[in-house]
């Protein structure tokens, strides 16, 4: 049964959080740790955004928006997966690794999609830059600065309809969910902790570091020494 | 001598103290929080400069011609990082305030923008998107195992301490330096930062790698908890390895997804 008092709120989080990315702010409450844990606690869930937040963290941290050039909407990629996470989670009463892992896999590439809508965004913020110099040149000047604030208002829509969606698919997946074989969703929660290891190693070599490789490896080889010792004097993690 | 000369006489006394005021000052900081609320292709952030700037052009120029004029050199292309976008702002307006009073040629204005957009993109695209926002992502996502949901508060409070310190510090000192910004900016040394930052980043995500496998495998059955942690590493050294040799990320993380879900339903 879909909350739709979560859909709402997830809608709200969804569109303003695209707007914190770029047109206001930027100081990173729209980054997917962030975005999807937030998430995650206005639908009383969490556990299941941080953990869908983490691994897409993870997942973009190499990402940048340099220039011209447009990287992938990891936004929309967090808000959507973890409105998702947190439905399936809502509708079957449980929030396992297994749910993570299909709003992870379901929802994921919502960053490629966020990045083509953010191009069509752009050609209405064109129209508004050619209305406001045409209002500059008739002498309108105070409706010509105006026109900055216009370009907002159609990413909320875009991106809260978007999330508000994901947040529907999650509710309308739990019953599915709920039927798979043990198996499967044994299956499903064994791939939970390989895509935070790849998320990891993604996000090793997007650190632009150097020698990523040697630092990251370096981390590992020391997390795992001082666990061993650990549990070799007798330690319990 | 004409009444319109002796008009103008007060006018041209008032402009030579032309200062703008602290409260304008702060409102144009603010707005310029605004800067690419309608970034486009063409101008890119012109909207977000003109509206950011537009109080205090109102209130450095009067005549509603000036005005006009002010306002249509600063809806010209811009772009620049957002952040140290507030150091050109600050300049912007360090040059407006002299053009006002008549001691700079409004070309001068121009020119400062236009020398200094992209070299301090470059500096600010570097340091901030490259380097401070994985830094503090990797290393907030590494405590996410020990803090939970603080790691998020704690990565905002991180990064937004350098951040908006970074924003308002830049904007005072291009109000009060104009051209000799650079200098200060040069002082900062943020290149130099960005490397040590892109380390902690790359441990970090390493440590998290090696954290999670462990944590994971001993989460089942005692049987798989090996096969689980030393796989979980594994994968995590492939998919390096893989995305180094440029393979898509989409690919390694659906691979592993499928590895992962065929190894628990079938061993």
């Amino acid at each position: 049964m879909v909350i739709w008092s979560h859909v709402g709120l997830a809608a709200l989080w969804g569109g303003l959080l695209a707007l914190e990315r770029r047109a206001f702010l930027q100081a990173m409450i729209s980054r997917p740790l962030v975005a999807a844990t937030g998430m995650g606690l206005l639908l009383n869930d969490p556990q299941s955004g941080l953990a869908v937040g983490m691994v897409l963290e993870l997942f973009h941290l190499g990402s940048a928006n340099l220039g011209a050039a447009l990287p992938e909407n990891d936004t929309v990629a967090a808000t959507g997966a973890a409105a998702a996470a947190c439905g399936l989670a809502g509708g079957t009463g449980l929030s396992t690794p297994a749910m993570w892992s299909l709003a992870i896999v379901f929802f994921v590439g919502l960053g490629q999609a966020g990045r083509f809508l953010d191009r069509e965004l752009e050609r209405y913020a064109s129209r508004l830059a050619a209305k406001a110099l045409v209002s500059a040149e008739q002498g309108d000047l105070a409706r010509a600065v105006r026109q900055n604030l216009w370009g907002m208002w159609p990413v909320f829509v875009v991106f809260a309809a978007v999330t508000a969606l994901c947040a529907i698919v999650g509710f309308l997946l739990s019953p599915v969910v709920s039927a798979l074989p043990l198996r499967v969703a044994r299956g499903l929660a064994w791939a939970y902790p390989a895509m935070a290891s790849v998320a990891a190693a993604i996000a090793a070599r997007g650190s632009h570091a150097r020698n990523a490789a040697l630092y990251a490896g370096m981390a590992a080889a020391a997390v795992v020494a001082v666990v061993a010792v650990y549990v070799a004097s007798g330690g319990h993690l | 001598m004409s009444s319109t000369a002796l008009e103008a006489a007060p006018l041209k006394q008032h402009r030579s103290e032309a200062r703008l005021s602290q409260a304008t000052l702060l409102r144009v900081f603010l707005r310029s929080l605004l800067l690419q609320a309608s970034w486009n292709p063409q101008g890119m952030q012109n909207l977000g400069l003109a509206y950011a700037l537009f109080p205090a052009l109102k209130e450095l120029y009067p005549d509603p011609d000036e005005l006009m004029a002010a306002v249509r050199r600063h809806l010209t292309f811009f772009n620049t990082h957002p952040y140290v976008a507030a150091a050109i702002l600050g300049g912007v307006l360090h040059h407006e305030q002299k053009i006002s009073r008549g001691e700079e040629n409004p070309d001068r204005v121009l020119a400062f923008k236009a020398a200094l957009m992209g070299p301090l993109a470059a500096l600010g695209d570097g340091f901030f998107w490259l380097s401070l926002k994985p830094a503090v992502g990797a290393f907030c996502a590494a405590l996410v195992p020990f803090l939970h949901a603080w790691a998020a508060v704690l990565f905002l409070i991180l990064y937004n301490a350098v951040h908006f310190t970074f924003r308002w510090r830049m904007y005072r000192i291009g109000l009060a330096m104009g051209d000799r910004l650079v200098e200060a900016v040069g002082k900062a040394n943020l290149p130099r930062r960005g490397i040590r930052l892109r380390a902690i980043a790359a441990a970090s995500a390493g440590a998290l790698a090696a954290w999670l496998a462990i944590v994971f495998g001993q989460n089942e059955e005692a049987a798989w908890a090996p096969l689980l942690a030393g796989g979980c590493l594994v994968v995590g050294a492939a998919s390096y390895w893989l995305v180094a040799k440029r393979t898509s990320q989409y690919l390694v993380l659906y691979l592993a997804a499928a590895l992962a879900v065929a190894a628990g339903a079938f061993l």
